[in-house]
């Protein structure tokens, strides 16, 4: 009985051996770790009407890339994050933002378990510094899209004929922390001990069908609890980006309701408009002067109503300059203003930033 | 019950670990030869090589192009019709962010692009590069063309490490031929 075992073993291992060998042929998959980041610094100015300017000089974002491929279909990745330079107290923070393990079945289908990227917007999930325009990430992607908004969670996702889709189940919002200055954005757990009573779901659909353009939607809700509170919140939004022949043109809009509290509703949408003028001068390297217009309101619909609704809207317009020497390195600079609805105070701002991708 | 369950353990796992790599071989060849098949008719043949590239050649391609060859190899279809060849597949690899994506390049036998096709994609970002719409982009170009990405190639947002690593990978391989179409 052992003989035949050993034997049945043995000719596996030969078959194996044989196998491999012709396998080798076209299996171009290897092991491998990854290591790779990003990190932008930035000069900050800014000066409201009746204040004193500020100025402030940040190393805003460091971060590494951690991934290791086990074989074509099983993988690891991670992002550790350090913001604003040290973690001292309030001051500075280090985050996981990524950590998960990734099951690629094929391109229609994979999943993800760990700590997951909420697949909101279009800064979330991709927002190195060279793929948004201006020094700091659009204020819509703060305020109305809290990014980078990470917890852990899964997620199942594939692309096929041109549509992208993604489905998020995570850690919810802590509801207690919502304000009408800032919507949900303080109300992320960021994967710390996370309550699970209620978790967060989400879903994205894009279209990438045609060239150069991608558009689409997602709906993320969550029954948010507090320790004093309880708010249910749906965060509907609509993205597309088109970039070909060195035009690059965005827009992104978004609404969040609020089931209880004071804010009913948060509101918000901006547009970008650019173009690389290194065509027109025949370089590899891109010059790109942008355009953009935004307009916030944070507590767009109270029940309050009146000057509540007025209170944190405003709008804003903002032109500035990305160069790039190479795809992987942006230099920036952009000069805008704000004006609050309320009562019309003008908020000016400068800025000066270094990014970088590896 | 526990213990005939490890002992059979190796066999088990030895067949499994066969069949995930058989599988994936096996599964690049079967898309390459359904590409062929849906492009020229079932009445072709082919014939497959693996072609080792000379250091020279594969080193001024590199430095022309600005990114090095998946390895020192890579695999040529050659694709005939009553023994008159009608048109080559290059079967060659780029790294996406982590992993390699497998593409193939059909060109006629002046050197132009029939059609590119993303063969295999392992990540979980980035698969929209297999878009059939953006592959339609090449078709056409040649040795001669533009592949300036954000220019006469579109790029897709949030596959933009995948859109310039596939467009060197195919712009390496138009070089290639022209480079070694006379010994093909």
């Amino acid at each position: 009985m052992k003989k035949r075992y050993l034997s049945v073993v043995f000719i596996i291992t030969i078959l194996f051996m044989f196998e491999k060998s012709l396998a080798q042929d076209f299996d171009f998959f290897e092991p491998k770790v990854t290591i790779a980041g990003y990190g932008e610094v930035h000069y900050n100015y800014s000066k409201t009407e009746i204040d004193k300017s500020k100025k402030t000089l940040d190393f805003h974002r460091f971060v590494l890339f951690v991934g290791y491929t086990w074989s074509e279909k099983w993988s690891f990745k991670s992002e550790i994050e350090l913001e604003h330079n040290i973690v001292d107290g309030e001051k500075g923070e280090l985050e996981l933002e990524q950590a998960f393990v990734n099951f690629h079945h094929a391109n229609y289908f994979g999943f993800q378990a760990g700590v997951v990227l909420v697949p909101a917007g279009l800064t979330n999930e991709y927002h190195e510094p060279p793929r948004f325009f201006g020094v700091e990430r659009p204020d819509y992607a703060k305020v109305i899209i809290p990014t980078t908004w990470f917890g852990n969670g899964v997620a199942l996702y594939g692309n096929t004929k041109g549509l992208d889709y993604k489905l998020t189940v995570m850690e919810g919002l802590n509801s207690d922390k919502f304000s009408p200055g800032s919507g949900i954005r303080d109300g992320r757990q960021k994967g710390f001990k996370a309550d699970a009573s209620h978790l967060l779901y989400n879903a994205k659909l894009d279209y990438t069908g045609i060239s150069g353009l991608r558009f689409g939607a997602s709906y993320a809700y969550n029954n948010a609890q507090g320790d004093s509170t309880s708010n249910t919140i749906g965060l509907a939004e609509f993205h597309a980006q088109y970039q070909n022949h060195g035009l690059y043109s965005v827009f992104e809009i978004g609404n969040i309701t609020y089931s209880t509290g004071e804010v009913e509703a948060s509101h918000g949408y901006y547009f970008d408009l650019a173009y690389n003028l290194g065509l027109l001068f025949g370089i590899e390297s891109k010059i790109i002067p942008f355009f953009r217009y935004s307009d916030i309101n944070t507590a767009a619909k109270t029940k309050l109503g009146g000057d509540s609704q007025k209170e944190y809207h405003y709008t804003q317009w903002m032109i500035g300059l990305s160069f790039q020497p190479i795809d992987q390195l942006v230099f920036k600079i952009d000069y805008g203003k704000n004006e609050q609805e309320l009562n019309s105070r003008e908020t000016t701002l400068f800025n000066l930033g270094v990014g970088y991708v590896f | 019950m526990i213990s005939n369950t490890l002992r059979y353990l190796p066999i088990i796992l030895s067949l499994h670990f066969c069949a995930g790599v058989i599988t994936s071989a096996q599964e690049i060849k079967e898309e390459v030869e359904k590409i062929i098949g849906n492009t020229f008719g079932e009445e072709v043949s082919y014939m497959i090589q693996k072609y080792s590239l000379s250091p020279e050649i594969k080193k001024k391609i590199e430095i022309e192009v600005k990114q090095r060859f998946f390895d020192a190899y890579i695999y040529i279809y050659t694709v005939s019709l009553d023994d008159t060849t009608i048109a080559y597949g290059f079967l060659d690899n780029v790294y996406g962010k982590t992993m390699p994506i497998t593409f193939l390049v059909l060109l006629t036998t002046e050197g132009n692009i029939i059609s590119s096709d993303i063969i295999k994609y392992r990540e979980p970002y980035g698969g929209e590069v297999s878009n059939e719409s953006w592959n339609d982009q090449f078709t056409g170009k040649n040795s001669k063309s533009d592949f300036t990405v954000g220019k006469t190639i579109s790029s897709i947002s949030g596959a933009t490490i995948s859109v310039n690593s596939v467009t060197k990978g195919i712009r390496k391989l138009i070089l290639l031929y022209q480079s070694i179409k006379d010994e093909l």
